[in-house]
């Protein structure tokens, strides 16, 4: 096993795409966080720590992109029958390319995070904020005792959202390998990838029978996993609960990819 | 490092191998072995089932029944399998935007080697130049190099490789072959899958003929030789009064004639005789010194006498005549010309 | 032939030969489907006998419309002129808390004079009204709406409430007029009775020669954003206003004979203050000396879907169109970057060398087969869709024959563009996932997050420079803006006309294709 993951890490490294990659997924996650958290008017009593890691949901589409490459790439050029020929126990292939998923999305998704709770700090207004509108009239009472605009907010600072998200992101990495190897194809497997991460939390949005509403959001990847960034507990999905059925997922599809690719012809 | 040679076992053992892929049957009961010290030509009519063999092989595909053994065990159990067999099968299968040395360097990570070995192997490729440019720049002859070092990457004491002078150079081709016998004398098996009949009649010591996913001759070159050739002759007899310049128009007429009388001449001395058809005789069972004597006792003049030396090229298209389906009658000296061998 | 019908049937062939794509194809038309016919959603209408069917009035344009009031009347004949103080106007709101109201007015409320040509629901109208926060409108046949001043006897009370009183006009009692000749209505306002200002005039085409003619009061379905972080969400309830109207006079043709009080829309069921909600018991008509003080709740307006209405519309079946976009994507794009996974550009390049010619014969195919299954699939989903939802007891919003029509195009329309534009995308990247992926994060994205976590203003930003403006093209109920509503992407409603949505993503597809074919032609194959 040492060996196989010398060598998956030697070919993550020396793929001139990957760190690339990881550098936009930190860049554009930041980015979209800044973007929100310098625009956002946020009413008091709102989730400063949730509203600054906005950019996990646009950095989590590049993280897809990661994972489905580490396995969707060799398929591609066909360099897969050279990986499977130097290590025949191909479940090992897949574990330790997990393994290196693991460790780079972690890393990257570390920076990131830490960037997004960063300009949180400094960007988004102090909870109190000006009342804007008739609708925060009623609660403006609740936070008047602390005006201090334009001051870094400790309250956009919280660490569950923040660790919550890093493994969220590498879990979403995971589910991107497992998929991918599954599919054999990288733009498929990255457009499955985005399905369930993008159209399935528009689905339930759209759909206005509650019932199904509270099914889908129990069950969709994206929506579980990212109740983690909920300060206040989220009524319906408990956040280590959603990063557990989260992690579902993802083992899910690695042992489906790891099943198919030990029964298919390469 | 020197292998123990013949005395060896044989390396891979290709035990009655079944596989189908939907309707179509690619193996059909596969058996052959390669054996240390010798060059195995494996060759035959493209949907033979050599590559899928040669995956069979490597694990990449399952076999429905049957088993391919690599040193006595199957490819899949074994630890580090580059250190038993090195292959090639696909040259243009590495990542594009990889360097060469570090595609090599992953490949010997794999198998608990380190850069040094992966310099070593540049060397004896002629790549060591080439090492730090991206591999998906490189030229299919270029890509050969690169996968042929792969396969040595492990200084494996068996090598596969699949049509590894494709896209080679003269250069390259030379380098190639007196690489390969080099290995076979070091006492290494050496599979060597080619459509190229003539490279292989000079450095294969066995070939592995198969045909309709089965094998249909396993034998040393020179015993094929022997088998296909069969011993025979051909004779271009002329009219005596053409001798020495007659027209053109005349040795036409006259060399009918001539044929007829050759014929019976050779056919009362024993041999069984063809018309070839351009006027000239094709003559088995008798050998080129006896024709020539038979021929000059009766008087029967003849501008050409032609003993046959069977190529493996002959061999070959003999042999894959019934696999390639191929139900013209047979031409005289030719046998079958798949010119549509699929 | 030309060379450009020889490269387009070559292209087809290309595609019809993979059967991937073929599949996924039929797969795009397929999953829209099955999401517009999956009997997710259940409601209550029809569904405990008869009566408990689900029907809104119908105004004289033929839309569905909300018609609920406090109305104090009489029946005149020919034409005359009312005019009448109204000295004050106050409400109760929902609150953040739904037992505890709180004082204020809901932006729309009204309160004025009505002329309609009887009290049955639907019937045509025109009213001259203050109201919460708009000033003074002259209103007709429910969705006309003209301005007149600003101000009124609402604003002192609307300063903590509904937020966005323009404060220009003044404050306190206003005096309103509506005058009949004819089948013309005009409408006028003053601040004190003397000087006189005319707001405008409606036509009632077909008036009776008897109309009903009074003061009303009513008080819309109020709601309001909340946004808890990146939660948004809507809460909303019935309000309820009461008007006080002195200086009631009648004059010119008319002759007055006696007042009557009357809740139009008010004596709903249970089903019915489902349906229309606004009915909270407080309604009264109260009369001391000159003095009429009204008491009303509901609203004169087109009904509309979302959190000030009730029902879904039609473009809430055709949510499966995100999913079928996906697969739309990565057909468009594949069939791009296909080229490039082993060479077959050189080919195809060597078979036909305009470039241009093949990124356009292309586009034209993978353009056609999109639309085709998006046509195909949306025709079925909004012929079927909304029969399989009011079979559930959903109420759908009845959609004009035209407007399915245009979303029918436009679901097609949306799948052929987002195919082309990853096709564009495919071509110029040469990468299949990356290509997938920025086509996904352009098109979809800004959908996701307008409807989950962007405030209005940068949700309605994106969608009008995004590729996802184009998503108007499923809009089915029309905006109005005399009808206070959460208008939100959720609720099927979007910032750009559908038209010009359209435009947005076209001009984002010629974009990408514009680069792709230089670039096509800059780079060797």
């Amino acid at each position: 096993m040492g060996c196989v993951l010398r060598a998956e890490w030697t070919k993550a490294r020396t793929s001139p795409g990957m760190s690339s990659l990881l550098a936009t997924m930190v860049v554009v996650t930041v980015a979209l966080s800044a973007a929100v958290a310098a625009t956002a008017d946020p009413l008091p009593g709102a989730d400063l720590p949730k509203l600054g890691l906005t950019g996990v949901q646009l950095g989590q589409a590049v993280v897809a992109v990661f994972g489905v490459l580490v396995m969707g790439e060799e398929y591609a050029t066909g360099l897969v029958t050279v990986t499977v020929t130097a290590v025949p126990h191909r479940a090992m292939v897949l574990a330790a390319k997990a393994a290196v998923v693991i460790g780079l999305v972690a890393a990257a998704a570390t920076v990131a995070v830490a960037g997004c709770v960063l300009v949180g700090w400094l960007l988004v207004p102090t909870g109190a904020g000006v009342p804007t509108g008739a609708l925060s009239s009623a609660a403006a009472g609740l936070h008047a005792e602390v005006p201090v605009p334009a001051a870094p907010s400790p309250d956009a600072v919280a660490v569950r959202p923040a660790v919550g998200s890093v493994l969220y992101l590498v879990l979403i990495g995971l589910l991107s390998l497992g998929v991918a190897t599954s599919v054999r194809s990288s733009a498929v497997g990255v457009g499955i990838v985005l399905a369930l991460l993008y159209v399935l939390p528009i689905v339930t949005a759209v759909v206005a029978d509650p019932t199904w509403q509270r099914h889908l959001r129990q069950l969709g990847p994206a929506s579980v996993g990212l109740a983690v960034q909920a300060s206040t507990a989220d009524p319906e999905i408990g956040p280590w609960t959603g990063l557990g059925i989260l992690v579902l997922w993802a083992v899910g599809a690695l042992l489906a990819a790891a099943i198919l690719l030990a029964r298919r012809d390469v | 490092m020197v292998f123990p040679s013949l005395l060896a076992h044989p390396t891979i053992t290709v035990t009655g191998l079944h596989k189908r892929f939907g309707a179509t049957t690619a193996l059909d009961g596969m058996t052959f072995a390669v054996r240390p010290g010798q060059v195995t030509g494996f060759v035959g009519p493209n949907g033979a089932g050599k590559s899928t063999t040669l995956r069979i092989i490597l694990g990449l595909d399952a076999a429905d029944t049957g088993e391919a053994l690599v040193d006595g065990q199957p490819y899949r159990a074994l630890r580090h399998p580059l250190r038993h067999v090195g292959s090639l099968l696909d040259a243009s299968a590495l990542g594009p935007g990889r360097t060469a040395r570090n595609h090599l360097l992953w490949l010997a990570h794999s198998q608990g080697l380190g850069a040094r070995r992966v310099d070593e192997v540049l060397e004896t490729t002629g790549l060591t130049s080439a090492a730090r440019r991206r591999a998906g720049g490189f030229s299919l002859g270029m890509r050969q190099r690169l996968g042929i070092a792969a396969a040595l990457l492990g200084d494996p004491p068996t090598l596969l490789l699949d049509e590894p002078f494709n896209g080679m150079d003269p250069e390259g081709i030379i380098w190639l072959r007196r690489l390969i016998r080099s290995l076979a004398a070091d006492g290494r098996a050496v599979l060597l899958s080619s459509h190229l009949m003539r490279q292989l009649e000079d450095i294969a010591d066995r070939v592995v003929v198969v045909g309709r996913g089965r094998v249909l001759a396993d034998a040393a070159v020179g015993d094929l030789l022997t088998t296909v050739s069969d011993g025979r002759v051909t004779v271009r007899p002329v009219a005596p009064m053409a001798v020495g310049g007659g027209e053109a128009e005349a040795a036409a007429v006259a060399g009918a004639g001539a044929l007829d009388v050759a014929t019976a001449v050779l056919v009362d001395g024993g041999g069984s005789v063809l018309p070839a058809g351009d006027g000239s005789l094709v003559v088995a069972g008798l050998s080129a010194e006896a024709i020539a004597a038979l021929l000059g006792r009766h008087g029967v003049p003849f501008s050409e006498l032609t003993a046959h030396r069977a190529t493996l090229e002959d061999a070959y298209l003999q042999l894959t005549e019934q696999a390639v389906d191929y139900r013209a009658p047979a031409v005289a000296d030719r046998g079958v010309l798949p010119a549509d061998a699929r | 032939m030309t060379a450009f019908a020889r490269t387009l049937r070559a292209e087809w062939t290309k595609f019809r030969t993979v059967r991937g794509w073929v599949l996924a194809s039929v797969a795009t038309a397929a999953l829209i489907v099955a999401f517009g016919l999956v009997p997710g959603m259940r409601g209550s209408c029809g569904k405990t006998g008869p009566g408990s069917e689900c029907r809104l009035p119908v105004g004289p344009g033929g839309q569905e419309v909300s018609d609920s009031y406090t109305y104090f009347h009489q029946p005149l004949s020919g034409d005359g002129t009312i005019t009448v103080r109204v000295g004050a106007l106050t409400g109760l709101l929902p609150g953040d808390d739904p037992n505890q109201p709180r004082h204020g007015l809901a932006p729309w409320t009204k309160a004025g004079l009505l002329l309609r040509a009887g009290t049955v629901q639907g019937s045509s109208y025109a009213a001259v009204t203050t109201t919460g926060a708009h000033g003074t409108r002259l209103q007709y046949d429910y969705t006309h709406d003209l301005a007149g001043q600003p101000g009124g006897p609402g604003q002192p009370d609307t300063s903590d409430a509904a937020g966005g009183s323009s404060g220009t006009g003044s404050a306190g009692p206003r005096w309103l007029r509506l005058a009949r000749t004819g089948d013309t209505i005009r409408g006028a306002e003053s601040p004190d009775g003397v000087r006189w200002t005319m707001i405008g005039s409606a036509r009632l085409p077909g008036l009776a020669t008897t109309v009903q003619v009074g003061l009303f009061v009513t008080s819309p379905q109020y709601s309001g954003e909340v946004h808890r972080g990146l939660a948004s969400g809507a809460f909303g309830g019935p309000s309820q206003a009461t008007g006080t109207f002195d200086h009631l006079a009648i004059a010119g043709g008319w002759t007055g004979t006696a007042w009557q009080p009357d809740v139009v829309g008010g004596e709903r069921d249970a089903v019915g203050d489902q349906l229309d909600g606004p009915a909270t018991g407080a309604e009264s008509v109260e009369r001391v000396g000159d003095i009429v003080r009204l008491t009303g709740s509901g609203d004169i307006a087109p009904a509309v879907v979302g959190a000030a209405g009730l029902g879904v519309s039609l473009s809430q079946t055709l949510v499966g169109t995100f999913v079928g976009l996906i697969v739309a994507v990565v057909v468009g794009c594949v069939f791009g970057t296909a080229e490039y996974r082993r060479g077959l550009v050189r080919t195809t390049l060597l078979a036909s060398p305009g470039r241009t010619r093949v990124l356009a014969a292309k586009a034209a195919v993978v353009g056609t087969v999109m639309f085709g299954a998006g046509l195909a699939a949306a025709a079925v989903v909004v012929v079927l869709g909304q029969r399989v939802l009011r079979g559930n007891g959903v109420y759908v919003h009845p959609t004009p024959t035209l407007t399915e029509v245009r979303i029918v195009a436009g679901t097609a329309a949306l799948l052929a563009l987002a195919a082309v534009l990853a096709l564009g995308l495919g071509t110029l990247l040469r990468r299949g996932v990356t290509a997938v992926t920025l086509a996904i994060v352009l098109v979809v994205l800004p959908y996701l997050l307008a409807v989950t976590v962007l405030p209005a203003g940068p949700a309605r930003w994106l969608l009008r420079v995004s590729p996802a403006s184009a998503f108007a093209l499923q809009q089915a109920t029309p905006e109005y803006p005399q009808v206070a509503n959460l208008y939100t992407p959720v609720n099927g409603y979007f910032p750009l006309a559908p038209w010009a949505g359209l435009a947005v993503l076209v001009s984002w597809v010629a974009v990408a294709l514009a680069v792709a074919a230089l670039a096509l032609h800059r780079r060797d194959a």
